[in-house]
Parts: structure tokens; sequence; C-alpha cells
């Protein structure tokens, strides 16, 4: 945490976003002179009205698609394609139906080099991190929701990237799963700490996960307020409960209230 | 697990094998009650029991054999080529546009065309024996197999395509990974149609002009007003059809097994073992830990 006191030098930065614009084909504007840091520890939640850019935004971060204007710096290099320490998760598990969990997990270590005994093993420790034990060989379609989106967060860890981009990835789960796989997620970014950046429509979830909150502009999508959440880590669902949640959760809706407004 | 195969399943035992086999029944007595009552003469519908007399005399004397292998190594030589062609031009039509706009009008309009009517056309260019049956049958069969190879490689999981990008994986990977095994449910549709295509393709070709094979047989026969013979070849080959539709099905179900439920409760069992083999010398956990319960009912929340 202490690395993020040297705001200037791109050491304490992991993703650096300058003046970025993004223009769609048919000439839609999504993204508008967004300017955004976020820190190598840093969990930053992004939230803002349906089609406002924020899975564009991920999208340009993750060299998936260039960016028409500004600069996009991951650990002070120019994002010009996919790059091997940023991770990335879907709304959908995007799992191998012909896959097992494990192989699943493996699957960024196959696409790299040859899978070894030490990534399987790290695999099933992270399948059993993420309360997957007893699953490991099981194929997606032999496992509940909530379960596939578990393996997808598996398989993002596994990656090692430092920095990792979730888009909605709890977005098609019910209420219940949700509590628990944003358990998971505090679980581990507490443990193993790294730049995120969630994309999420629930300001609870924002809340209870992050370092701080982006609120986004409804289309072309730019930062409207930058809420910081101040409550200690670790975290647990009962925070949700304490005044010093409800007051940022607040905070974070005055925002969504206010761009909503002025959106029409 | 999923609507299809589940109501499949549902459907009783008894009354999968029941139900059809009372219809057989009835039909069979209907049939030979014709004979009895005079309703049909010999010369066009022999009775049942002729029939399988039939079919069995084929067989003691040996008659059939060297009709029926032709029929067969037609059948799998045309099916063969029209496969490897087919999932190769849909292949090279799924990763090349150029090549897809150049082909894909005239694979839709080869398709209205009747194949069989040309088949005269190719006997002729390629005479009379196995070579114009394996062209014909190879002919008949590509097309589902390239429109349905082609339908599958068009057709992937975006999301998947973007993880597969994000991860960096190249062009031959994310065919490899990705795109073929994301096609296999509808190459093996295709294979299906076409290896039933490919029998169908075979029989008439050999009706038309051959010296050779099932349908030459039924077609001799048939003139001789030999009909008992003749709806035993019939027999002989609808046997023959089964046999080959059971196998590309059981294919089917080996390779694309995450398809099929009941396949992947033993490719668990199969996977766990060669992962415990690999890690064996060092065991991480107790092995007991991993219970073999394939119940995803644990701790499901839904």
């Amino acid at each position: 945490m202490g690395a993020r006191s040297s705001r200037n030098g791109s050491a304490g930065i992991a993703v650096r976003l300058r003046g970025v614009g993004k223009r769609f084909d048919g000439g839609v504007e999504a993204i508008r002179n967004l300017d955004l840091s976020v820190g190598p520890e840093e969990f930053v939640s992004i939230v803002g009205p349906s089609g406002c850019g924020k899975s564009t935004l991920l999208r340009v971060i993750a060299g998936l698609t260039p960016c028409a204007d500004g600069s996009v710096d991951v650990h002070g290099e120019a994002v010009t394609a996919p790059r091997a320490d940023v991770g990335m998760m879907f709304q959908r598990p995007a799992l191998l139906a012909w896959k097992t969990s494990l192989e699943n997990v493996l699957l960024p270590v196959r696409m790299r080099r040859r899978v070894k005994d030490d990534d399987v093993r790290e695999a099933m420790r992270l399948l059993a991190l993420f309360n997957l034990e007893g699953f490991e060989h099981h194929f997606p379609e032999q496992l509940s929701g909530g379960m596939r989106q578990r393996v997808a967060l598996a398989r993002l860890m596994m990656t090692g990237a430092g920095v990792r981009l979730l888009d909605e990835p709890f977005g098609a789960v019910d209420e219940l799963t949700r509590e628990l796989l944003n358990l998971e997620l505090l679980k581990i970014h507490e443990r193993t700490a790294s730049a995120t950046l969630f994309v999420t429509h629930s300001i609870s979830e924002a809340v209870l996960l992050s370092d701080r909150v982006v609120v986004m502009t409804p289309r072309p999508g730019t930062v409207a307020a930058d809420v910081t959440i101040s409550l200690p880590r670790p975290r647990s669902l009962d925070m949700a409960y304490s005044p010093e949640f409800q007051e940022s959760a607040l905070r974070v809706r005055d925002g969504l209230q206010l761009v909503q407004a002025e959106g029409g | 697990m999923n609507g299809k195969h589940g109501a499949a399943r549902r459907m009783s035992g008894r009354g999968r094998v029941i139900a059809p086999a009372a219809l057989f029944a009835a039909v069979v007595v209907l049939w030979d009650l014709a004979h009895t009552q005079g309703w049909v003469s010999d010369l066009i519908l022999p009775r049942p029991w002729d029939v399988v007399v039939a079919a069995y005399e084929l067989f003691s004397t040996g008659l059939v054999w060297e009709h029926l292998l032709a029929t067969f190594y037609e059948t799998l030589a045309g099916f063969g080529v029209a496969a490897v062609l087919g999932i190769g031009a849909a292949i090279a039509a799924g990763s090349s546009r150029l090549v897809r706009q150049m082909v894909y009008p005239y694979a839709v309009t080869l398709q209205v065309l009747p194949m069989l009517s040309i088949a005269p056309i190719l006997i002729s260019a390629f005479g009379f024996g196995y070579t114009s049956k394996i062209v014909i049958a190879g002919m008949i069969a590509f097309f589902p197999v390239f429109v349905n190879a082609l339908t599958g490689l068009l057709a992937p999981d975006p999301d998947a395509e973007e993880l597969f990008r994000s991860l960096r994986a190249g062009k031959k990977r994310t065919f490899l990974s990705l795109l073929l095994p994301t096609a296999a449910p509808m190459i093996f549709a295709g294979l299906r149609i076409g290896l039933t295509l490919a029998l169908a393709g075979a029989v008439v070709a050999e009706i038309v002009s051959s010296q050779k094979g099932l349908g030459f047989l039924v077609q001799r026969y048939s003139s001789q007003l030999n009909q008992d013979d003749a709806f035993a070849v019939v027999l002989v080959l609808t046997a023959m059809g089964l046999l080959l539709y059971g196998a590309i099905g059981f294919a089917d179900r080996t390779i694309v097994f995450w398809r099929h439920a009941a396949r992947m409760t033993s490719k668990t069992r199969s996977r766990e073992r060669s992962v415990r083999r690999r890690l064996g010398e060092t065991p991480s956990r107790p092995a007991g830990s991993a219970p073999s319960n394939h119940s995803a009912s644990e701790e499901k929340v839904s």
C-alpha cells in the first residue's frame, strides 16, 4: 500500500490512462477523454449507466481493441496488444466444455509453455482455495453456475497477471451466489493483491470490494466521480451494515444519480 | 442434464423397446394377413417369412458376401473422400474470407442440384467399376459434411475467443484448441448425414449400372420377379445402414463426449486417475479428500 504514495513514478502505478477516447466503427463515441490510474495493489470498481463504455474501457486496457485518442500504459509500457501481465475475466465463465475444471484452470499456462507438475499442483491449490475440492476433474456441464464462475476466477489467478480486469463477472448469478463469490474475491485480493479493475452494476458489491469506486458518465463515458472507500481490510459481509459502508454507498449513489440526471 | 438427452433418457426402457416392437408385430401380422386373404399378389409383395428364409439363404450360400463387400467398400471410400474433402474445404473456407466468398454460392447451388441426375455422366466418365460409385457416393456426401462443418467453424463462442486473444494464443493454437472442438458437434452432425447419403449414393449408382453390389442385386432379383430375394437384399442393406449409423454414433459419443452426460462421468474418473498418477510420487494432499461423488449438489447454490 505504501507504494501508492509515489504517485508520479510509473513504478507506483500499474495502469494509467490519459485522455483516452474510443469511437466505434459506426461513429458512436464510447469513451471520451478519460483519465484513470490504478495502483499495483489497488482494487478499483467501475460503475455507471448501461452502455457507458465500461466494458470497452476494460477491452482497451486488455489490448483487445485499440484506443483512438490518448494513451494506455500498463506497468509503464504502452498497450498495443494483449499482454501477459494482464488477465481478464468475462461475464460468462467462458470455460471450454471439453476440459475439466483443472484443465480449464491450466489453460493460461498451456498457452505459454508445457504444463509442469508444479503447475498442476498450483491449479489444484487454487481450485481448493475456491472451494472446488472434489470437482477438479468435473466438466463445466456438471457444475453449477456459481462453481463455473469460481473455475473462471481460479483460471484468472493462474495467469499470475499483475493486472486483473473483471467485466461484470457475477452479473449472471443469483444474489446468494454473488455474495459467496464476493467473499472469495475479497479473500484472494487480500492474500495476493494486484491492480484490479472490476466492472459492476451493484453499488454494494463495488463498495464492499474496492479501495476506490469510479463512477462513469453515460456515453461517451468519462470519469464523473472517484470515491475512495476507507473501510479497513480484511473485509467481511457484516461491514455492509456499518455507517462507514452506508456513507460510501451513498456517495457512489449520489454520483450515479448526478450522471443519470444529466443523461436525461 | 440438458433437455434433449434428459428427455431421451426419461423415456423408460420399457417404452423404448415395447412401443416399436408392438408396431413391428402389427405390421408383420397385417402384411402376412394381406397374403392369406389374397389382397396382394406374391409377385408384388413376398410373405414375411419367405423374406427371412431368403435372407438366410443369401448368407448360407455365401452369394451375398461379394456384393455386400462391394457396396460396403464403395460407401466407406466415398464417405471417406467426402469427409476429408468436406472438412478440409470447410477449414479453408472458414479461415479465409476470400475462399468463403468464392466457394459459398456454388456450395449452395450444387445442393439444389439432384446429384443423382449426373450419375450416368459420372459413370460414363469413370467407368463401370468401383471408381464411378465412389465418386457418386462421395459427391452426395460431400455437401452436408462441408456445409455443417463450415457452419460450426463460423459459429464460435465470442467470449472464449476473447479469452484466447487475451491469453495471446496464436492462430494455430486457437484453431486447434478452440475453433475445432467448438465445431466438432456440427462436424459430426454433417458426417452422420453424409454417411447415410454415401450409402444411398453407392446403391443408386449400382442400380444405374453395375455388375456387383447390393443395389445391383436388388435390381436383378426384382427384374426377375424374385421378390423374396429382392426384399432380403433390402433387409441386408437396412442392417448395413444401421451398422454404419451405429458406428458413426459411437465415434460421435466418444469424441464429442461433452455433449453426452453419461460419457462425462467416466471421463471424470479417468482424468482424475491420470492426474493422480502424474502427481503420484508426492501426494500434496490426502487422496481421501477428493470424494468421487459426481453429484454437483454439494453447496450448489441455485
